[in-house]
């Protein structure tokens, strides 16, 4: 017999009240209950020891079977291992970024540290985590939308400044796939916390219908080397700082080709939701397009100003889609009907919703992705990822 | 301050609670324990106390007013529903000692050193002790607003290393955590003051407690874990936490009880404290809460005229910003403690005083000049804002006659507003010249005396338990 002394990674709000009482009985009402048969079943303390010929694995079983995992095995939030992430973060480990939405868990830097540990975050990777829970818990990220509603949205976490090289964010081949720890285990981590700490179990809270793979990971640095100021810096921030930036999309389309197939996808049946929501969609543009464009005198608000301008939804598009139908005609921008009126419909109110990141392989067949968005208010969130040791 | 925001808000009056940046934390854990999870802070950036004027006028007009308006305009978010903790049989671990210590210290039982393991049967055996039922209710305590049970006493009792015949003692005790009078929901103030508990009573040598050398320092276990059990009881049941609802700046560690030397009292005919705080007959605990402290040594002399001074000097070196709680806070509440060895005692009898004459020598003698007063409670701190002056706080009727006999800044006045309010233990190692003197927290944790009730068999089980 062997044992390992692992925190609850679970949520409890300001009245020490915890989340899993409500989500066991969601669960329940939802016949839900075979993903979680232990869901509220725990000891209501910080800690409990779990033991087990191999501990480890009742760990992972106890979790699984208490709605705490995405599915995949999780690394076990040890209290060595939470204190090791605790000290990288710099901050006070009962200090409380927020209540996680719907559920209103309390985000304390000790709880965020367990799903970290959980996720296989290394410690050094704890302080962009801090900033994107920070991001995520800002009142324009609109989480108990996010968490609740039944579209497919998942937050897209973009990396930017000093700290994607020195984690080793990857920005470069596959970027979005899989194969890169701090990529993989950062956006996970912001999951875990979305559904440990913030209640968004899938069928009992979350209601999106599909969901989509970025909901595991969905988290990205931007390519450095390119000729263009990088996106942190066109949003005010100084090189030498390290941002994460937040989006809410909707999915990721993938686009080989140049401007005009990106337009082309923009201006499609994909961006009714953002078009609706006055939304601001993400566009990721390869690497080699980028220099081709610079070298032609493009700037990245010229892009956007193109992308603008070509990617229009045919308005007899708009008119005849199930969207257009299922919501009140006054609940359409004014913006959207004006447009509709001269024919075409833009994917965003105006060029600077577009926000451009320009990663992956310098692939001579040059492949983009077009990361439509979801939800009120419209919303971009930065947060500075303060360097080791400096504190928020 | 959230105290007073809790009540405005249940007579259906909004409120906004002012709170400087380092207090956002405890101002939330502190308003869930009062019932009123969302109570409405406004921030205030910083500390007040270190800003100037215009840089305190420039964060509140950023920061705190929009704030403050939305705390009075908009409902507070509404959070219900009952917390689920353990019942108290509940058995809430099961392992090795070792594990049920780390056990018990990760999740914030213990205060660092190892605990005995509260088992069913280590509780019982405490609970023979008290005749009453292990629900019986002693009272609610803040922050957490817990119930205090005989049953949670003999838990921590048990858990502090305490002996089960302390049992009586501790019941006591908790019943005196609970008088409103004692104020334990300011436990968690920021000057830290650490309680102390002082016995008297029969008790004190039924059981073993140690009253004669090394009265303050731990290594006798019934003086030891009956200290640790007080803190104990503040962590698990009140509630107060390090970082959390805790905010004493420095704070100390927890003192042992204090046993009053009762043959030397009784040799010089000298009145007990617990006799002076108006509880006699027997055994007795008195709480109150001290800032500091320290040893007055060798105190020379052998009549009262050559002693006296030192002594009084020695409350006047260890009363300062307390002095609010004698012209401000709690007008009177300042009550300083004086312990003296057995021989000082027993010279000062000699010289013909007894305690009270001896408590109105030391009130003429410990006296301080009244712009010294004033600048403790209004001009190097800013306890009293608008830096008010003794004679017109007497003018307004609002502290004693003595304050004011004449308008000199320079006369000097008394630390206390009465000779009754200061406090005179005898303990110590018996034939040393040596004092000590505590300066006192006023109404933030004021004297309490409790009597300690027996249980009807007291005697049997007191030997059986010796026969152990």
């Amino acid at each position: 017999m062997d044992a390992l002394w692992v925190l609850v990674p679970a949520g409890q709000r300001a009245s020490g009240e915890w989340i899993d009482d409500t989500l066991r009985a969601r669960a329940a009402e939802k016949g839900l209950l075979g993903r979680s048969p232990r869901a509220g079943e725990f000891p209501r303390q910080r800690v409990e020891l779990v033991r087990g010929a191999d501990p480890v694995a009742a760990v992972n079983r106890l979790y699984q079977e208490r709605g705490w995992t995405d599915g995949l095995p999780i690394v076990p939030p040890t209290l060595g291992r939470i204190d090791e992430m605790v000290a990288a973060g710099g901050r006070d480990r009962h200090a409380s970024l927020g209540e996680v939405a719907p559920l209103a868990g309390l985000a304390t830097v000790e709880k965020i540290a367990a799903n970290a540990v959980m996720a296989g975050c290394e410690p050094a990777y704890f302080p962009v985590v801090l900033a994107a829970v920070e991001a995520i818990l800002d009142p324009a990220f609109n989480l108990r939308g996010v968490q609740t509603t039944d579209e497919n949205v998942a937050p897209l976490l973009v990396i930017n400044g000093p700290v994607a090289a020195r984690l080793g964010i990857n920005a470069a081949w596959g970027a979005l796939g899989p194969g890169w720890p701090a990529n993989a285990t950062i956006g996970r981590a912001v999951r875990l916390v979305m559904q440990n700490l913030g209640g968004g179990w899938p069928g009992a809270v979350s209601f999106a219908g599909l969901g989509q793979p970025g909901r595991y990971t969905l988290c990205l640095a931007e390519r450095e080397d390119t000729p263009w100021p990088q996106l942190h810096v066109e949003l005010g921030y100084r090189p030498d700082q390290s941002t994460v930036t937040l989006l809410r999309a909707e999915t990721v389309i993938n686009v080989t080709g140049g401007l005009e197939e990106v337009a082309s996808v923009m201006g499609s049946a994909a961006s009714l939701f953002g078009i609706l929501h006055s939304g601001k969609p993400a566009v990721v543009l390869s690497p080699l397009t980028a220099r081709r464009l610079h070298a032609d005198g493009w700037t990245r608000a010229m892009v956007r100003e193109a992308l603008f301008t070509r990617g229009r939804l045919d308005a007899a598009t708009w008119r005849g889609s199930w969207i257009r139908t299922a919501v009140r005609a006054s609940d359409w921008p004014g913006w959207v009907s004006a447009a509709a009126a001269h024919g075409s419909i833009p994917a965003v109110r105006e060029p600077d919703d577009i926000t451009l990141v320009v990663a992956g392989a310098d692939l001579p067949i040059p492949q983009h992705a077009y990361c439509p968005s979801w939800g009120y208010p419209p919303c971009r969130v930065t947060r500075v990822i303060p360097e080791a040791g400096q504190g928020p | 301050m959230l105290r007073a925001s809790a009540v405005a808000e249940r007579a259906g009056v909004p409120t906004a609670s002012l709170v400087c940046e380092g207090f956002i934390g405890q101002a939330a854990t502190t308003s869930v324990g009062l019932g009123l999870p969302g109570l409405p802070t406004a921030l205030v950036p910083g500390h007040v106390d270190v800003q100037s004027p215009e840089e305190l006028r420039r964060n509140v007009a950023a920061v705190t007013v929009d704030a403050v308006i939305r705390n009075l305009t908009e409902a507070p978010a509404a959070v219900a529903g009952a917390v689920v903790e353990p019942a108290p049989g509940d058995i809430v671990f099961e392992g090795t000692f070792d594990e049920v210590n780390r056990y018990f210290y990760e999740n914030d039982w213990s205060d660092g050193l190892p605990i005995v393991p509260p088992t069913p049967d280590r509780v019982a055996e405490f609970l023979r002790f008290c005749d009453r039922a292990p629900d019986t209710a002693l009272g609610v305590l803040l922050p957490d607003k817990r119930r205090a049970t005989v049953w949670n006493v003999a838990v921590n009792g048990v858990m502090a290393g305490c002996r089960p015949e302390y049992m009586p003692i501790l019941v006591a005790l908790i019943e005196a955590m609970a008088d409103p009078r004692y104020g334990v929901e300011h436990s968690g103030n920021t000057p830290g003051a650490e309680t102390l508990i002082i016995l008297n009573g029969p008790l004190i040598k039924e059981l073993g407690f140690n009253y004669e050398q090394g009265a303050l320092r731990d290594g006798i276990q019934a003086n030891t874990s009956i200290g640790r059990f007080w803190r104990l009881y503040l962590r698990n049941v009140a509630g107060f936490l390090h970082h959390r609802t805790d905010k004493g700046t420095f704070g100390n560690t927890w003192r042992v009880v204090l046993a009053e030397n009762e043959d030397a009292l009784r040799r010089i005919g000298w009145t007990t404290i617990a006799e002076d705080e108006g509880v006699p007959g027997g055994n007795a605990v008195t709480i109150s809460r001290y800032t500091g402290g320290g040893v007055i040594a060798s105190v020379f002399g052998n009549t009262p005229d050559r002693m006296l001074p030192y002594l009084a000097d020695a409350i006047v070196g260890k009363v300062g910003w307390e002095l609010l709680f004698t012209v401000g806070m709690g007008v009177g509440s300042q009550r300083p403690l004086l312990i003296l060895s057995p021989i000082l005692a027993e010279t000062l009898a000699r010289g013909g005083l007894d305690k009270s004459a001896l408590k109105r020598r030391l009130f003429e003698l410990a006296r301080i000049p009244a712009s010294k007063l004033e600048k403790y409670v209004g001009e190097w701190t800013n306890f009293m804002p608008g830096r008010p002056k003794l004679t017109d706080l007497v003018k307004a009727g609002q502290i004693p006659a003595v304050f004011a006999e004449s308008d000199d800044p320079q006369r000097l006045v008394p630390l206390v507003c009465r000779p009754e309010d200061l406090m005179v233990a005898v303990s110590g190692d018996p034939l040393r010249t040596n004092a000590y003197a505590f300066a006192h927290n006023g109404i933030l944790g004021y004297p309490t005396t409790k009597p300690v009730r027996l249980p009807a068999d007291w005697s049997r089980l007191l030997r059986e338990a010796r026969a152990r």
